[in-house]
Formats: C-alpha cells, structure tokens, sequence
C-alpha cells in the first residue's frame, strides 16, 4: 500500500506538505500568543493608572478588583453564593435556552430554506417577529414564565430568529453544482435534501450556532438582572450595584466577558474537529 | 444510440431570446468518443446538459435509446463536471459510490465497485482520504471514476481537465483512454483544445459561434495510440483550427 501512494504521489505531488508548513505555523501560533500575553498587560496597566488617575472609590483598579475576584470566588457574596456558583447558573440557563432555539430553529429553517416559497409565503409574520429586540419581551416573560423557565424562554426569543435565518440562508444557497451531480444519477428529492445540501449547509449552520451563542450569553444577564432572585452573574452585577460595590460589579462583566470567550474558543475547537475537510490547503 | 433531431435552444434574456443552439442534428454510435469542440460560449456544454436532462430545450428531438432524456428514468448517464465536483463532506470511496448509493446499492457491493475502479484509477490506498487531501488531478480520476461506476451507456464530459497543468492533463487522457478501451462506452466529451480533441476522439464534430450548430462532423481515422508529431495528426489539427478562427 505505501508504495502505490508513493507512485501516486510522486505522479502528482499531494495538497499539502505537512513538515514545513506546519512549523510555520507554530511558530506564527506563538507570535500570537506573545502578543496577546502583551495586550492584556498593557490592558491592566492602563486600566491600573486610569482608576489611580481618577481617584474614585466607583472605578477601583485591577489590585483591588483581583483581590474581590478571589474572595468571591472563596468566600462567596454576603449571601454566600461563590462566583463559581453565579456562573455555573448562569450558563446552566444560557445553554438550556440555547439548546431549545437550536432544536427549534434549525429544523424550521432546514424546512424552509429547502422550500422557499413557505418563507416567502409567510414573511409578513416572521420579519417583524424578527426584530423585537429580546428584552422587549421580558415583561410577557416575567408574567408568563417563572424561574429558569423564564430564563430558557428569553433566550431562546434572542437566539431562535438569527439562527432560523441563518440556517434557512445556509440551506438555501447550497451549491446547485452538487444537487446537478446527484440529479444526474436520478437522485429523488429526498435524497437530495438530506444527503446533498444539508451535509453541504451544514458547516455553516454550525458556524451560525456559534454566532448566536453570543447573543444568547448577552441576553442571560440582561434576563437576570430584572428577574428577582438571588443567583447568576446578571443578578450579582444588578445587587452590588445598588450596593455601589463597583468592585464586585466589575468581577462579574470580566467574568461574563472571560466565560464568552471561553464558549467561542470551545465551539470553534468543536467545529475544527467535525469539519476537517472544510480546511483549505494554505500556503 | 444517441439522436439529436433538429434541436434548438434558446434562453430568455431580458425580453428578447438568444439562440444557443440552432438545428443540431446528429447520430451517435455506440462505444464511439465523440469530441465537441468550438468556440467558447458556444453552447458546447449546454449541449451536453440537454443530454443529460439537466436543461430543457426549446424545439427538436433528443433520444438516448429511444427515450427522451430523463436523469429521473434510469440512470443511464454519467456526468463529468467541469471542476471534479467531488462533495467535500464524503471520502474519496463515498463519493464515487454516489450512484449507486442513489441506486440503493447495498453498501458492502457499492464499496466492492467502488474499490475496484479506484484501483483502476491508480488510486488504491487513498479511499478513506476526503477531497481537499488529494490533488486536483486524483479528484478529476476520482470524478471519472464517480461517473463510471453506474456503468452508464453514455458519458458525458465538460472540459474536465481545463484546470489542469499539462503534465496532469496528459496522464488524466492516457487513463480514460485506457479505461474507454477497455470497457467501452459512448462518450462524448467537450473541449477546447484541439490537441486534446484529436487525441482522444475518435470522432470530432466542430461547432460553428453561437447559436451552434455543426460546422463539421469527422470520423478520425489515426493509429491509437495517437501521436501528435505525426503528420495526419498535424494536418487535421491545421484544418480544425483554420475552422475555428
């Protein structure tokens, strides 16, 4: 077998030479990385002579803003829910919520980017919809839903319409080349449908789950901070700002802004590893 | 085996209609490699999309056996695209077991045909690499291999190699002309390029500018395997392109 890819590849060189390119690659990768390293220390210490220039107990710097981080993250608030805690609720309702838009929206927007005329036919209602901007809805939530059930139903309203669309747009713009290719053997609808143009969306409908993630990460602290209850991270920042704690305020936007990135990197990581052959040669 | 009566085509652009193809009238044999050359633009390749049944037109005839063309019938093409137009998402073995998937094949007899014509292609070994691994002259073998494997009666070919280097170009020809000798379809193939033509056809029919019709129709009678340098080859390439110009 090794020799007849030797004959093949030397008949015609392959895509990619892995060796060279690959070093490369690590080296730009640590270039990055050394960068970044940079970004946030310059980040800190503007951030230090800032809060030192301004002098004002509302803008603390990052020495006392660490030091509230760690004892939140031991100790816990006055209520004794630890920062760990907030942020595990927290997510806990984002993914519920988003786990419904996807389960939703995906499908319906499968069905109609397959069968535009349904869409089109139905626009006058969806479009609108579509621009309610996600808190609007809070006050129907408030009356309608309680607890996380409230929670899942403010995310999905932020998360389902870009999703929905996203998804049916996918679908829709699906490379007619390839549906040719299966026409030509006599390939039924059906078939075309499942095994031609959603494998062929459906790296973007991953990518658009991804760009509706943080949206809906946005949406639960706005969610929690005029919901009355006691955890998640939107509920601490709205307490302790009453409290004129900015300290424990500004732990809980790095923390949603830290988390934020931590979802991105994490569903980029997972579309990396599905969509392996989407990967172009780079040179 | 393939009739073409009088056909036309034209598209509608904005209001008016332009003719692509103007009373095309020919009759294929089988096991015959019919080269369609002409200008670019022509209608060459709309010609082989009506054959195929992926576009209408607009009067005339059209029948492969008897029958009109129709993908949905039995599937009796197979189709080599422009750009191999290999679905990136499936390996190299599932893309060219495509048709008989389609077929409802079972997968353990589609993988054996699969197999087999891979390694006719020169490509065992790489069946479980996707598309964007190999080189663009494996996934044109790969596309030949997608359109063989139904065992069609006819092949139709759309420039396939045009995005070729030559070196590529020339292994890519030397391996469908051993594979249409040694199972022996109707292929009709669109080019280009002269050389090719003459190369490979064993029949050429040259299309005149837009709306196409056939400018001349010639059998080409050269010793197989055809040589280039050879005088016949040279003369009849001098007259092909004193047509096209």
């Amino acid at each position: 077998m090794a020799s007849v890819r030797e004959i093949a590849s030397a008949r015609e060189a392959p895509a990619a030479v892995p060796g060279a390119s690959a070093r490369t690659a690590r080296r730009g990768r640590r270039r990055i990385l050394a960068a970044n390293g940079l970004a946030l220390l310059a980040f800190v210490l503007v951030w230090e002579v800032g809060s030192r220039a301004l002098r004002s107990s509302f803008f603390p710097g990052p020495l006392i803003v660490g030091r509230t981080f760690v004892s939140l993250l031991v100790e816990g608030d006055i209520q004794g829910y630890t920062l760990l805690t907030h942020a595990s609720v927290s997510l806990y309702r984002v993914l519920l919520g988003f786990a419904a838009s996807c389960l939703t929206a995906i499908p319906l927007g499968i069905v109609l980017g397959l069968w535009r005329p349904l869409y089109l036919g139905t626009r006058i209602v969806s479009e609108p919809l579509r621009f309610i901007p996600p808190l609007a809805w809070i006050p129907l939530a408030i009356l309608f839903f309680t607890g996380l059930g409230r929670y899942v139903f403010l995310i999905w309203v932020g998360a389902f319409f870009p999703l929905f669309i996203l998804t049916m747009n996918a679908v829709s713009t699906a490379s007619p080349l390839y549906v040719e290719v299966a026409r030509v053997f006599g390939a039924g609808r059906w078939f075309i449908a499942l095994k031609v143009i959603v494998p062929g969306a459906l790296p973007q409908i991953v990518g658009a789950m991804r760009a509706v993630m943080s949206p809906a990460w946005m949406c639960i602290v706005a969610a929690e901070m005029v919901a009355a209850e006691l955890i998640g991270l939107g509920q601490m920042i709205f307490n302790y700002a009453t409290l004129l704690r900015m300290d424990v305020v500004i732990v809980g936007m790095l923390s949603i802004g830290v988390l934020g990135l931590v979802l991105n990197e994490a569903f980029m990581a997972i579309e990396r590893a599905i969509f392996r052959y989407r990967q172009e040669v780079r040179l | 085996m393939l009739e073409y009566r009088n056909v036309h085509k034209a598209f509608d652009v904005d209001g008016g209609r332009l003719a692509v193809i103007q009373d095309f009238t020919a009759s294929i044999r089988e096991a015959e490699f019919v080269v369609l050359v002409g200008p670019s633009g022509c209608g060459k390749s709309t010609l082989l999309r009506i054959t195929a049944g992926l576009e209408s037109f607009s009067s005339g005839e059209v029948r492969i056996d008897g029958a009109a063309p129709d993908p949905r019938g039995r599937g009796r093409l197979g189709f080599v695209f422009q750009d191999a137009a290999l679905m990136p998402w499936r390996d190299l073995l599932s893309n060219v077991t495509l048709g008989l998937e389609i077929r409802g094949v079972p997968k353990p007899e589609r993988e054996e045909r699969g197999l087999e014509l891979l390694g006719l292609l020169g490509l065992q070994g790489f069946e479980h690499y996707y598309p964007h691994q190999v080189s663009g002259g494996m996934r044109h073998r790969v596309a030949i291999a997608r359109a063989y494997i139904v065992d069609p009666v006819i092949l139709l070919m759309d420039e396939p190699f045009v995005a070729l280097d030559a070196q590529t170009r020339e292994g890519l020809q030397r391996d469908l002309l051993d594979l249409w000798q040694r199972l022996k379809k109707t292929v009709i193939f669109v080019t280009h390029n002269l050389e090719e033509a003459i190369l490979l056809g064993t029949r050429v029919i040259v299309l005149t500018r837009r709306p196409a019709s056939i400018r001349l129709d010639r059998e080409v009678r050269l010793p197989v395997p055809r040589d280039p340098t050879n005088p016949d080859f040279v003369a009849l390439r001098q007259e092909l392109r004193e047509l096209l110009t």
